[in-house]
């Protein structure tokens, strides 16, 4: 008996789902059989190596790029046959601004956006410009990566869409106003009903506002679960073993990582804690510590490419 | 009354919250019918998930700790037996100190001995 690691959640409202979605590059797969699902509200974050499909994922659900197979839906409207609703529906930061506004100043940039959206909330808008201390008069041509990313954070949520897709929302961004930034997150969360979907290669920056996870590794959904089951369902087992030890036949459970010392092994496994200590107790371990794993530990233990 | 994380800390984040008011009330830096801050405060001051802040929030309400005034907040409940909460506090203390003697290989009389050494230490120094 082994626990997989679950890839579906329990039913529920989604915000936002995707069905076997599959995307090649040449003979490179993007996504293999992608399964995405995000409940309303939730706090999504997707992680996974560079390349692991996350960007992708993303530019999809906008319908920036098409997948070769599956389907996705925002508010259960298709991203391909309805995108332009489902643009009007999220805010989105891309992971890298690759379009041609570099001639317009940021002031005229954020007005030019405001006409799309019929939601725009200029008071908002104008407590963000403060809060990421944005220069108006500036071209957007001459920012840095960070100043950039602070301009794309006010453009997706100054119009309070229910979806935001956030792909690397503080990169570039110095301590202060990375930390600055989850602090508007979480306002914004606060006040208005948001489902969102971010990716980040800091995990630890957003373990406290994290709900949800998804684990891309080479294009494939490795793991998909609530925080709540995550907290549940992983642990490090730090047990003191014999000399020559002979080890355990089966932990009940997947073994994510094994760490083996002289007379001390450490297991990170996903499944039953109760069975797992009784496992290495009747093997003639002695269990020294059950933890669980921080966010940024776990997604580590996840990815794990040894598996 | 102060409510601060840490970060080494793995339990859940609603949990760590509702201990902190604990203490708060046990210390009492949080008073008979003070106010908490709002949800949305607290998430922004913490750079937590609102949904977690509601969540502890609603946990301390049912353990009678807090008491929710339609559209005004969320209060300290006043006349708490804090004796009730003392001992909550003491046995997460308790758990956590065997916690982790378990881990260096300790018993629990070992522990004992050592914090009543450690305090007699501690008291010799402070009186001299």
């Amino acid at each position: 008996m082994t626990s997989p690691l679950p890839t579906r959640l329990r039913d529920g409202d989604l915000a936002v789902e995707t069905r076997g979605l599959t995307k090649r590059f040449g003979d490179q797969v993007a996504l293999n059989d992608v399964s995405l699902q995000v409940p309303v509200g939730a706090v999504y974050l997707l992680v996974g190596p560079n390349g692991a499909g996350k960007s992708t994922t993303l530019k999809v659900l906008l319908d920036l790029m098409r997948a070769d197979q599956g389907t996705a839906e925002v508010f259960g409207l298709s991203t391909r046959e309805r995108a332009p609703e489902v643009r009007a529906n999220v805010g989105y930061v891309p992971e890298r601004p690759d379009w041609g506004y570099g001639w317009m100043r940021v002031g005229r940039l954020l007005e030019h956006h405001a006409l799309y959206y019929p939601t725009w909330d200029a008071s908002y808008a104008e407590k963000l410009v403060q809060k990421f201390e944005l220069r108006l008069e500036r071209k957007m041509g001459v920012l840095s990566k960070g100043q950039a990313r602070r301009v794309h954070l006010t453009m997706a949520l100054a119009h309070r869409p229910p979806v935001l897709l956030l792909d690397e929302p503080t990169d570039g961004l110095d301590p202060l106003m990375r930390d600055e930034t989850f602090g508007v997150l979480a306002d914004h969360l606060a006040e208005s009903q948001t489902t969102v979907v971010l990716s980040t290669h800091h995990v630890e920056e957003v373990e406290r506002l994290a709900d949800h996870i998804g684990v891309l590794r080479s294009g494939e959904l490795r793991a998909q679960m609530s925080r709540a089951d995550l907290d549940a369902g992983l642990r490090r087992y730090r047990v003191e073993v014999p000399d020559k030890w002979p080890g355990v036949a089966s932990l009940n459970g997947k073994v994510l990582r094994r760490v083996t010392a002289p007379r001390e092994v450490q297991w990170t496994v996903w499944g039953p804690e109760t069975e797992i200590v009784q496992k290495l107790s009747s093997a003639g371990g002695t269990v020294r510590e059950v933890v669980p794993l921080s966010l940024l530990d776990a997604t580590l233990a996840l990815l794990n490419p040894n598996d | 009354m102060l409510i601060s994380l840490d970060p080494q800390d793995t339990r859940p984040i609603y949990v760590q919250i509702v201990d902190e008011v604990r203490r708060a009330l046990v210390l009492g830096t949080l008073g008979p019918d003070d106010p908490l801050p709002s949800v949305r405060d607290l998430a922004v001051k913490l750079r937590v998930n609102p949904n977690t802040v509601s969540q502890a929030y609603r946990d301390l309400e049912r353990q009678g700790m807090v008491y929710v005034r339609r559209g005004q907040g969320t209060y300290a409940t006043p006349g708490q037996t804090d004796g009730v909460e003392r001992r909550t506090l003491a046995d997460g203390v308790a758990q956590r100190a065997l916690h982790d003697a378990r881990r260096n290989g300790l018993g629990v009389n070992e522990l004992i001995d050592a914090i009543r050494n450690h305090d007699n230490h501690r008291q010799t120094e402070e009186s001299l």
